[in-house]
């Protein structure tokens, strides 16, 4: 399986989902004319990815500074998935990151995490200029 | 001429610190948002503040770009351009936004029932909403994922402020308001 990358534009984040080392990221802000559109190749590789593991574990680290309400819906599709494969026994690990005076994507992410119970989903604060 | 700089002075002693008004595009509003977080950063706003006026000025603009009912003609397939007016203003140390565009007359009850039932909510009645509102399938023929104005209820200060105002061409013209 090839990796699936996307370069970062000024709405859209730079995406490196990597089947070999088994981690996926997702870094920037996410805030296109059709999020739903955009989003459906990845959400597509990702499920083929996804359904192939067996004990493998995953990780997943996201740092979205911004993204609008229409992105908010395919991050839950998103992390849903995830959830599934966790339930069926692959170990997963979120680290939702976000820097320290940003409250609201701390608070977005404590809104998917309250929506995880077999993904192991951290909050991960970063410090000031990083 | 004259009437330009009387148009712009008038902006300026309102506090408004940006006026747009047209045909609205995705490029249109990545360009004004970097403008404006620069801007905001050069005030030394708060980290907070800056998301929240970035987040709702993005939700406006897209209702523009998805629902208004004021086109202008496409040729050859290309996608419609849609027409609205923004202003970004700031009054009493609070950044506030105004957002019209027209819509046709079967928009108006459901963005009425809609901003009404958010309007009577306290922010975790919102949240609660929100999350419902995002596991739902999205409408047909909609664009967004039909949180927007959830989005900027639990973003904003005060409660959202809207009027729908009939017009002569059977049309009407819908404002929101929104307080950061």
């Amino acid at each position: 399986m090839e990796a699936f990358v996307r370069e970062k534009t000024k709405s859209t984040p730079g995406i490196t989902l990597d089947p070999q080392q088994h981690h996926l990221e997702i870094k920037g802000e996410s805030y296109p004319e059709n999020s739903a559109n955009f989003y459906s190749p990845m959400l597509e590789w990702l499920d083929n990815y996804l359904q192939q593991l067996n004990d493998t574990p995953v990780q997943v680290d996201i740092e979205l500074i911004y993204f609008n309400s229409s992105s908010s819906k395919v991050f839950m599709n998103f992390f849903d998935m995830l959830e599934d494969t966790a339930q069926r026994g692959v170990p997963v690990t979120v680290n939702w990151k976000y820097h320290e005076d940003n409250d609201t994507a701390l608070e977005c992410g404590e809104e998917f995490q309250e929506d995880m119970e077999h993904v192991a989903f951290h909050l991960v604060p970063l410090e000031d200029g990083a | 001429m004259r009437e330009i700089q009387h148009f712009y002075e008038q902006l300026k002693k309102e506090g408004i610190i940006f006026s747009f008004s047209g045909p609205v595009s995705q490029s249109l509003l990545e360009g004004i948002g970097a403008t404006l977080r620069q801007k905001m950063s050069l005030e030394e706003t708060s980290t907070d503040v800056m998301q929240k006026v970035f987040s709702i000025f993005v939700e406006l603009m897209q209702n523009v770009i998805n629902y208004s009912a004021e086109k202008g003609a496409a040729e050859t397939g290309e996608a419609d351009l849609r027409f609205g007016v923004l202003i970004i203003g700031k009054r009493d140390e609070q950044f506030y936004i105004q957002c019209g565009n027209y819509i046709s007359p079967s928009q108006q009850a459901p963005l009425r029932e809609k901003l009404n039932r958010i309007q009577g909510m306290d922010k975790n009645e919102l949240k609660r909403y929100y999350k419902e509102q995002r596991r739902k399938e999205a409408a047909d023929g909609s664009k967004g994922a039909g949180l927007g104005f959830i989005e900027m209820a639990r973003r904003a200060t005060q409660p959202l402020e809207f009027e729908i105002l009939p017009m002569q061409n059977g049309n009407e013209f819908f404002v929101v308001k929104v307080i950061i």
